[in-house]
């Protein structure tokens, strides 16, 4: 993987499929750290229309691994703890493909 | 091969729908040949050979990832393969849908499929259905198999297969490729009864995707196109990932030992750590010459519609075939509608004649397809400001606060003499210029209605349908 270090105080999100297209980036770096719960709201603020169209069915994974997006519903379900993006932490949106 | 609509496998010569009989047998001597060089790797052996041999797996979509997995099912043994397809081959599926042929044009992909498949290995059984799945359908079809390959194309069938996986606790493997991109995610394995939670297990596809993406933003390989190696790689993984269910036995659901014995899934040594593998092949090299990334995915969802807690309640197989839930209309939700006032729009033709008669004058038109699209050709003077890059400079501006200038690249806007010519909006098929015209105004671009912006109706698919059927569209 070549994707750059996220520049210090920041975390890398990477945008597959159609966020790549929405946004028109495959990565970028946003300042750290991050309430979860604020990621949408962030992409929203610079990408106006892509948590509707993209984020709100996407998944989304930090470090490779699953997150339950805060909902309300769901993570208290689940008793999820909050989670906070970290510096250097790799976040990845990624929208259900259904072509084939 | 058969037409009937729903050929049941139990007609297989080698038996392959009995669960013990004669499965434990000497391989024939051509058997033995065959799959030699699979047999010999460590974890497979006879044992493993043998439960391919009596296992029945169901292609769900004979195209681009369809094609790849079957061939590698057949060429690896197992006994019966079902394939559903209810398409025919075209001559644009060919770079990438690799069980067709140039030979076989025209003919439903399910028979195309298997003769190639036949060709690879006479000896499985395949059984052809000819028509597409459905609610109606699937419940029936998918209860005579082992494991499903869900090789399909849109949403809509991907939660119905998804659902009627977890009634049935069949094994789902399940891929998807756009563009440039691929996913994969074994699914429902090992299966476990709808509705429990008393433990770590496999989660369905709701519990991964919980909603449908909004129809306006969903492409399909012929809208978004997409890259062959790309969808066949994912395809063959899938393949991949059904023979080691099979050769591990994991395909078999937990249930049958009397209660005493506790299914083997709560002991946890089969709750296998659920992956999602994402292929991106990036043409650009923006993040890499080529990347994958394993996800690890949560386990079952207790909220989950179909598969957690108080499921059987809200989804049952009755109901899929009574029509509840409502597939299509779950994936065809809210979709922002454009509907621009008449005045702002124009037909392709109205356009052209007003154009040739000099009665529309100087103006400025711009094509917001992609510029793969744009190159192929565009109507004379058109200038190219893909679609995604307006709407990127659309936000870049409301955030810093500018004006409308800037939207529009330099010569076409900006120049005094251009000022105030009207704008008009051409896309592929007349909803993103829509849109553009929306934001442009959004964006000042009209002067506050000094400056018209007209979108025109339908495209440059209307264009070539009203205009000039000659028209390279894609």
């Amino acid at each position: 993987m070549t994707t750059p270090r996220p520049p210090k105080g920041h975390f890398n999100v990477l945008y597959f499929a159609s966020a790549g297209s929405f946004t028109s980036k495959n990565v970028e770096a946003l300042p750290a750290p991050l309430p979860l719960s604020k990621l949408f709201e962030t992409l929203e603020e610079r990408y106006k229309g892509i948590k509707e169209s993209v984020l709100d069915n996407s998944l989304v994974t930090v470090n490779l691994t699953y997150v339950n997006m805060p909902e309300g519903e769901d993570d208290e379900a689940n008793g999820d703890e909050p989670v906070i993006i970290q510096e250097g932490d790799e976040v990845a949106i990624i929208p259900p493909v259904s072509s084939g | 091969m058969t037409n009937r609509d729903h050929p049941t496998p139990q007609e297989g010569p080698n038996g392959a729908n009995g669960h013990s009989e004669g499965r434990d047998r000497r391989l024939t001597e051509e058997e033995f040949e065959r799959y030699s060089r699979q047999m010999i790797v460590p974890g497979v052996g006879r044992e493993g050979q043998l439960r391919l041999i009596y296992s029945r797996v169901l292609i769900i979509g004979a195209g681009g990832l369809g094609c790849p997995a079957a061939q590698y099912v057949a060429g690896a043994g197992v006994g019966t393969i079902g394939i559903i397809d209810g398409d025919v081959v075209e001559i644009s599926n060919l770079h990438r849908q690799v069980g067709h042929a140039t030979s076989r044009l025209g003919m439903k992909k399910v028979g195309s499929l298997i003769a190639h498949l036949r060709d690879i290995n006479p000896l499985p059984t395949y059984v052809p259905y000819t028509v597409p799945i459905t609610p109606s359908n699937a419940a029936d079809i998918i209860s005579n198999y082992d494991l499903v390959m869900d090789c399909t194309d849109n949403p809509a069938t991907r939660y119905l297969i998804s659902d009627i996986c977890v009634l049935l606790c069949k094994p789902l493997v399940s891929a998807a490729s756009v563009q440039k991109s691929g996913q994969l995610i074994v699914l429902n394995c090992p299966p476990t009864p709808q509705g429990r939670i008393d433990g770590k297990y496999a989660p369905c596809y709701r519990c991964c995707f919980k909603k449908p993406p909004p129809p306006s933003s969903m492409v399909s390989c012929g809208e978004a196109g997409i890259v062959g190696p790309v969808v066949g790689l994912m395809g063959v993984a899938q393949a991949g990932e059904a023979i080691k269910i099979l050769i591990s036995s994991l395909h078999l659901p937990p249930s049958t030992p009397p209660s005493s014995t506790p299914p083997p899934d709560t002991e946890n040594q089969n709750l296998i750590q659920p992956t999602l593998l994402i292929y991106t092949y990036d043409l650009s090299s923006g993040i890499g010459p080529y990347s994958f990334r394993a996800l690890k995915m949560s386990p079952r969802k207790k909220t989950c519609f179909a598969c957690g807690e108080d499921s059987p309640s809200r989804l049952t197989l009755e109901g899929i075939k009574s029509g509840t839930p409502n597939y299509e209309q779950f994936c065809s939700l809210p979709t922002p509608k454009h509907n621009l006032p008449a005045e702002e729009r124009i037909t392709a033709s109205a356009y052209n004649e007003k154009r040739q008669k000099g009665e529309i004058g100087a103006h400025v038109l711009i094509d917001t397809r992609e510029k793969e699209h744009f190159s192929f050709g565009s109507i004379d003077g058109a200038v190219n400001v893909p679609f995604g890059r307006l709407l990127m400079k659309a936000a870049e501006i409301k955030r810093g606060g500018g004006d409308g200038k800037g939207v529009l690249p330099e010569g076409v806007d900006g120049k005094s003499e251009s000022e105030d010519v009207p704008i008009f909006v051409v896309c592929r098929r007349g909803l993103d210029s829509q849109e553009a015209v929306e934001k442009l105004k959004e964006l000042g671009v009209d002067k506050g209605g000094k400056r018209r912006i007209m979108d025109i109706v339908g495209g440059m698919k209307a264009w070539k349908e009203e205009v000039d059927p000659s028209f390279p569209f894609v």
